[in-house]
């Protein structure tokens, strides 16, 4: 039997070396897929991990009120915890602290009752949150630096001694002399928002819990850690946070840090005993994990899908090859079983062959998928995605290699044994009713995959599950083997059409490709491979376009400043200068509609820009052909404030009258406008309405501010009556460059909750050779309690009712709003009437979430006339910033955070863990062409050779060489156009039905916004005349060295 | 018959080389016929008779000698100039017929016509009367699959008298079929030989259609062996 199977494979070598090949690329494909999932995936996790974001593998430690006998060992002991739970990883760990509150000596904070307090903090990087404004670091005991706002406030410079009380404690904790050594300021994104004070530097009203009263808290004293740590002061808050260098990770050790980490507050409790009142371990590490895992887990549903097409393509080619290898070697067949031979007997050396196929395909393929993967890797995205690895062989590759080339041989080993049909054969009613059987199922198959997929839930669900997986193979089976069905019909029409010409070659070229017994195997392979192709070329189209889709409505705009602090005037400036872009300050926080938080952990977003620009502004893909624009028409303000011009530093004068005896006061608050929209407000002091000019300090800290406000809130004896009051303010001129006033409609009003205590109000503007003058006058009812607010408010705009507003469709539906609905969301503790006028998608920024969109303007002019001057900011957003290095420059403000939608969509598509998917598409692209063309001219070959006399006789009949070749050429070109037209069109529906429903978000969840088909057009048509252009060659060089043949020779022999 | 030789056939040697070994199909084969005759052309399987036609037709080309058919030299034709004589002058009946399978009776009559770009309704007429002539009017839109041996055959012959050519060249046209269809479609030949004044060479080892011949050539072994028509013969040995 050897002896057979070795002197055929020497007589029909070219033969088998074309079946090795098939089944050497299908487990080629297999193993490198198999690598993609296994090797690429690890190295994947690896890379994401040792890529993350600090905060997102950090481990904090807070700790709280330590005393200060114990704050050595409790730091120590949490640095050992903390460093163990992450062992093996090296960890580096900072730490700050903070003290509790002192006394300050009455001298620095004169003019009030309320007792001044102040606090220690020690950092232990502190050149790295802070910049140096003045003075020096802190080098010995004792030595402290100040915030620049608090040593404003406190009037302290360097070289000045403060005495830090002693704690109220027991037992008496003594006081602490700090020298005061240097002026700092804090550098965004530090970890201030942790300072107690969020680095603000002074907090009036203050209460920690440790005081009856509220307190006037200033801080903090910045020293050096060592030196708060055993100065036996009394923290009332430390934080240890532990950084893991995860550059050398691997799952294990990960997976054990997470668990470590997980269990860390308990075995840290135990610990740190009854030396800590609060100990918590902090840390995002074992869900940064979690969401890794499972977005590998995304993208390796997606590539064994790919690897399921790829088998099944490898597999139709392989029915091909093996077709027509059993019909060369009927005529073998039927001697072998004329001479004895049992079917036992000829299944066996199939067997025997196969196998022998089998295992040199694998020990071919084995090293090839090693170096294709290694190739694959070192192109991008892979490359870019930081994954590019050496060639190597895993023992999950062998055997997938090995697996997948011994069910490719069993494949040719039934295919050996099948009877084969005769040649001219139409097929048996037996066989054509089992060929529509399996059309039938592969269609229903089909038809039950994209269901399935259909009604896949949207919730996250990252593991791959067999529907995902199998579906892309049977709808592009099902799609190829239907449009077969449809290319018959479509020839037999050109046949009909062809018989009009006069000539032989047309005619008989489409005869022969409408009328000769189709070959199913190779028309399923043309169809299928093309397919393949272009759903392969379309579906990486149609991910990165989704990945883009969901980069833009995720971070909502090209740039997003996230901000640390309260921005401040000129900051705007600062960012447009930096960018070069469409500016505006950003609301994005959470808020409650009513009285309604929201669902558990979900609570609804808040989202406010300027809409007047929202098509510069906003990003994101809203329905159809609307932009932004279109959806935020109506949010938008009609008019545009302009306010007062006030020159940058200029002095502002107050001056105020009342009618009667009783003293009265007003606190004013101004708000002014720079030209970016932020608005900023400054209070001025308690001015007596005695007539007298007081200066107002400059408010006016930045060039081009304007002043769109005043908020005048009225306090007096408690006596009642009403009292007529007069205030102007003077707002000096701003020069001839510029107007001081331009038309804007102020209105004065009084703000709730009880507008009645202020009557008539009313605010004129009149220019004088000082400046431009607001009178601002009404009656205030003094009567009640005294502190009822009675503020009058004069502002640039009238009141705008109800704020306009767009909501999400998810908001639309949870909330049961509709257009029109009146409702109301709350920023901070003021509530805004808003009205919903536009239910879209999704909002900028808040992809999925219950959110509304709103006006910025809109939104602070609302809460102005309610006397809520407040501007609530938290972001910077930049539209078309310039240049790829905005996001640098905009970093380098240290302003905050900075996003971008364009890393976001490199992250997304582009990622590490992402990476794997777009490789494995660009994979089975050219697999599909190369196993068509294969295809194409192991069919073209084997149907020449059958007709060479019939080929040699048309030669008889007087057709010249040349006629002959247009002929054949004709008629395959006939087969293949359909064929491949057909194909790209079972692609398309494939794309068209199926590829959206295969992109996941990280999580596994649906997308947000949806998916959408994409077909590249371009390259669609370039893939297709690349796979015609190939297949007319290959058919060609087939064709011309067959006709070269096709001689006298095969007369005299042919019977 | 006499009168001018139709075909002209002057010291043709074939040789082929088969491995290590050269087989001499044709040694100096040389013999005329005349216009209009009907030649039987005999002899044992692998004597040359076949490649003996395929060099008067042009799909072989001799190693020496020449070949002249109505005056044409066909051994100095090129490819155009031999495709061009076979739409013109020759036409072979081939031993399995060598139908088109995908064409139709109708079809594959009108092949040499729109080879020869037949004018469409000239074409109908022609096949119309073709097919009527060897009796398969009512087959014309049946293909060779769905037609009996004999059938098959009538329709090869009707196609190679389609173009209306001067030599017919027959290739053990009754080969595949039994006596008594192998011995209509002799007498078909024979009837079109005279009714339409084509010449005929035909190779054969039917007694029968020696007998039908005007002039039987014994081919063996390369060599011509002549012998007058009419005269009894030895049955062949086997058939090619």
């Amino acid at each position: 039997m050897l002896r057979l199977v070795s002197r055929r494979a020497r007589a029909q070598w070219p033969l088998l070396a074309a079946l090795l090949g098939v089944v050497t690329i299908g487990a080629t494909l297999l193993g490198t897929c198999t690598l993609l999932v296994t090797r690429t995936a690890e190295r994947a996790l690896e890379v994401a991990m040792a890529r993350a974001a600090p905060a997102a593998v950090d481990v904090t430690v807070y700790t709280g009120t330590v005393e200060g006998r114990d704050t050595p060992s409790v730091a120590a002991d949490t640095r050992t915890a903390v460093t163990s739970a992450l062992a093996p990883f090296p960890a580096t760990t900072t730490a700050r602290a903070s003290t509790v509150l002192r006394a300050l000596p009455p001298e620095l904070a004169p003019g009030t009752t309320v007792p001044a307090q102040a606090y220690l903090s020690g950092l232990d990087d502190l050149p790295a949150r802070t910049e140096l404004v003045t003075g020096r670091w802190p080098q010995h005991p004792g030595d402290a630096v100040l915030l620049e706002s608090t040593a404003h406030l406190l009037d302290l410079t360097p070289g000045r001694r403060v005495r830090l009380g002693a704690e109220l404690a027991h037992p008496p904790v003594a006081a602490i002399d700090v020298t005061v050594v240097g002026v700092v300021r804090p550098l965004a994104g530090r970890g201030w928002e942790r300072d107690p004070l969020a680095a603000a530097g002074s907090a009036t009203g203050y209460r920690d819990g440790r005081f009856l009263q509220p307190v006037n808290a200033y801080g903090p004293f910045l020293v050096d850690l060592a030196d708060l740590v055993d100065s036996g002061a009394t923290v009332d808050r430390m934080e240890i946070t532990a950084h893991p260098d995860l550059s050398q990770a691997n799952r294990r050790d990960l997976e054990t840090v997470a668990g470590n980490v997980s269990a860390a507050d308990r075995r840290l409790a135990g610990t740190l005993g009854d030396r800590v009142t609060l100990a918590r371990v902090a840390s995002d590490l074992p869900l940064t994990l979690r969401s890794v895992d499972d977005q590998r887990h995304v993208t390796a549903a997606v590539v064994l899908a790919i690897a399921v097409l790829g088998g099944v393509l490898t597999a139709t080619a392989l029915v091909l090859a093996g077709r027509l290898t059993a019909g060369i070697r009927a005529d073998e067949t039927a001697l072998r079983s004329a001479v004895g031979t049992s079917r036992r007997q000829l299944a066996a050396t199939a067997t025997l062959e196969a196998g022998l196929v089998a295992a040199v395909a694998a020990a071919l393929a084995t090293p090839a998928s090693s170096a294709l993967h290694a190739g694959l890797t070192h192109l991008p995205p892979l490359d870019d995605a930081g994954l590019t690895v050496r060639p190597a062989v895993v023992g999950v590759q062998v055997l997938a290699v090995t697996g997948g080339a011994l069910v490719l041989a069993a494949v040719l080993t039934v295919l050996a044994i099948r009877p084969v049909p005769a040649a001219g054969d139409r097929g048996t009613r037996r066989e054509l009713l089992a060929r529509s059987g399996a059309d039938l199922m592969l269609v229903v198959f089909a038809a039950v995959g994209w269901w399935q997929l259909y009604a896949q839930s949207t919730a996250a669900s990252p593991r791959a599950d067999a529907v995902r997986v199998l579906a892309p193979a049977m709808l592009l089976t099902g799609g190829a083997a239907l449009a077969l069905r449809v290319v018959l019909p479509a020839l037999r029409g050109a046949d009909r059409l062809a018989y009009r010409a006069r000539g032989l070659a047309l005619p008989l070229a489409v005869s022969e490709a409408a009328r000769r017994p189709q070959a199913v195997a190779a028309g399923l392979l043309v169809g299928l491979a093309c397919a393949s192709a272009t759903f392969g070329l379309a579906f990486d189209t149609t991910w990165h376009r989704s990945q883009s889709d969901q980069a833009a409505l995720s971070v909502g705009t090209d740039l997003a400043l996230t901000l640390g602090t309260t921005p401040l005037a000129g900051d705007g400036a600062l960012v447009s200068a930096a960018t070069s872009g469409a500016v505006s300050p950003a609301l994005n926080r959470g808020t409650t509609v009513g009285q309604w938080l929201g669902t558990a952990g979900d609570a609804p977003r808040l989202v406010a820009v300027d809409t007047t620009r929202a098509d510069a502004l906003l990003r994101g893909r809203v329905d159809g052909d609307r932009g932004w624009a279109d959806a935020a028409a109506t949010l938008a303000p009609r008019t545009r404030v302009t306010g007062l011009a006030v020159p940058a530093g200029a002095p502002l004068v107050l001056n105020g009258t009342a009618t009667g005896d009783t003293p009265l006061t007003v606190t004013p608050r101004l708000l002014m406008q720079d030209a970016t929209g932020l608005r900023t407000f400054c209070t001025g002091p308690a001015v007596p309405l005695d007539g007298r000019d007081v200066r107002l300090p400059a408010c006016a800290t930045a060039d081009g501010l304007r002043l769109v406000a005043v908020a005048l809130p009225v306090t007096a004896e408690p006596v009642s009556g009403p009292v007529a009051v007069a205030v102007t303010l003077t707002v000096p001129s701003a020069g001839s460059a510029e107007s001081s006033a331009d038309g804007s409609d102020w209105t004065a009003t009084s703000a709730p909750p009880v507008p009645s205590r202020v009557s008539d109000p009313a605010v004129t503007l009149s220019t004088t050779s000082t400046g431009t003058v607001l009178r601002m006058a009404a009656t205030v009812e003094l009567g009640g309690a005294d502190d009822a607010a009675r503020t009058l408010v004069a502002s640039a705009f009238p009141d705008p009712g109800p704020v306009p507003v767009a909501v999400s469709a998810r908001f639309a539906d949870e909330v049961g709003a509709d257009s029109g609905s009146k409702l109301s969301v709350t920023i901070g503790i003021t509530p805004v009437p808003i009205v919903v006028t536009e239910v879209v998608p999704t909002v900028p920024s808040a992809p999925g979430a219950v959110a509304v969109l709103a006006d910025l303007d809109m939104l602070s002019r609302a809460r102005v006339v309610t006397g809520d001057l407040t501007f609530p900011v938290d972001a910077w957003w930049v539209g078309d910033p310039a240049g790829p290095d905005a996001a640098d420059r905009a970093t380098a403000l240290h302003l905050g955070t900075v996003t971008t939608r364009e890393a976001e969509t490199a992250r997304l598509t582009g990622g590490p863990l992402r990476a794997g998917l777009p490789g494995a598409l660009r994979l089975i692209v050219p697999a599909a062409a190369l196993l068509l063309l294969a295809g194409v001219v192991l069919h073209v070959t084997c149907d020449l050779q059958a007709r060479a006399v019939e080929v040699a006789r048309l030669r008889g009949l007087g057709m010249s060489r040349r006629g002959i070749r247009a002929v054949l050429l004709g008629q395959h070109a006939g087969v293949l156009l359909p064929l491949l037209a057909a194909g790209a069109a079972a692609g398309a529906l494939a794309t068209r039905v199926v590829a959206p429903l295969l992109v996941r978000s990280d999580t596994g969840a649906a997308p947000v916004p949806a998916a959408q088909p994409h077909w590249p057009w371009p390259a669609e048509a370039a893939l297709l005349a690349v796979l015609l252009a190939g297949c007319l060659l290959a058919v060609a060089a087939v064709v011309t060295v067959q006709v070269r043949r096709a001689d006298a020779a095969h007369l005299r022999v042919a019977p | 018959m006499n009168g001018e030789p139709l075909l002209r056939v002057r010291g043709v040697h074939r040789r082929f080389r088969t491995g290590p070994s050269v087989v001499h199909a044709l040694r100096g084969v040389s013999f005329d016929v005349t216009a209009g005759s009907m030649v039987a052309l005999v002899g044992r399987s692998g004597s040359g008779k076949t490649t003996l036609l395929n060099v008067i037709g042009g799909l072989d080309r001799p190693d020496a000698g020449s070949v002249h058919v109505d005056g044409t030299d066909v051994t100095t034709l090129d490819e155009d100039g031999l495709s061009r004589l076979r739409r013109e002058k020759v036409s072979y009946v081939f031993q399995s017929f060598g139908l088109i399978p995908v064409l139709s009776a109708t079809e594959n009559v009108a092949a040499p016509l729109r080879l020869a770009r037949m004018a469409p309704a000239e074409r109908e007429r022609r096949v119309e009367l073709l097919l009527d002539l060897v009796g398969l009017a009512d087959h014309a839109g049946q293909r060779p699959a769905e037609l009996s041996g004999g059938q098959q055959q009538r329709v090869a012959i009707a196609r190679a008298l389609a173009a209306s050519p001067r030599l017919l060249l027959a290739d053990e046209p009754t080969g595949q079929l039994d006596a008594e269809t192998g011995l209509s479609v002799m007498a078909l030949l024979r009837g079109i030989a005279e009714s339409e004044g084509v010449t005929v060479v035909v190779s054969t080892h039917d007694a029968v259609m020696m007998a039908l011949a005007d002039r039987v050539i014994r081919i063996h072994d390369g060599h011509l062996d002549e012998q007058a028509a009419g005269q009894p013969h030895a049955p062949m040995p086997d058939a090619e």
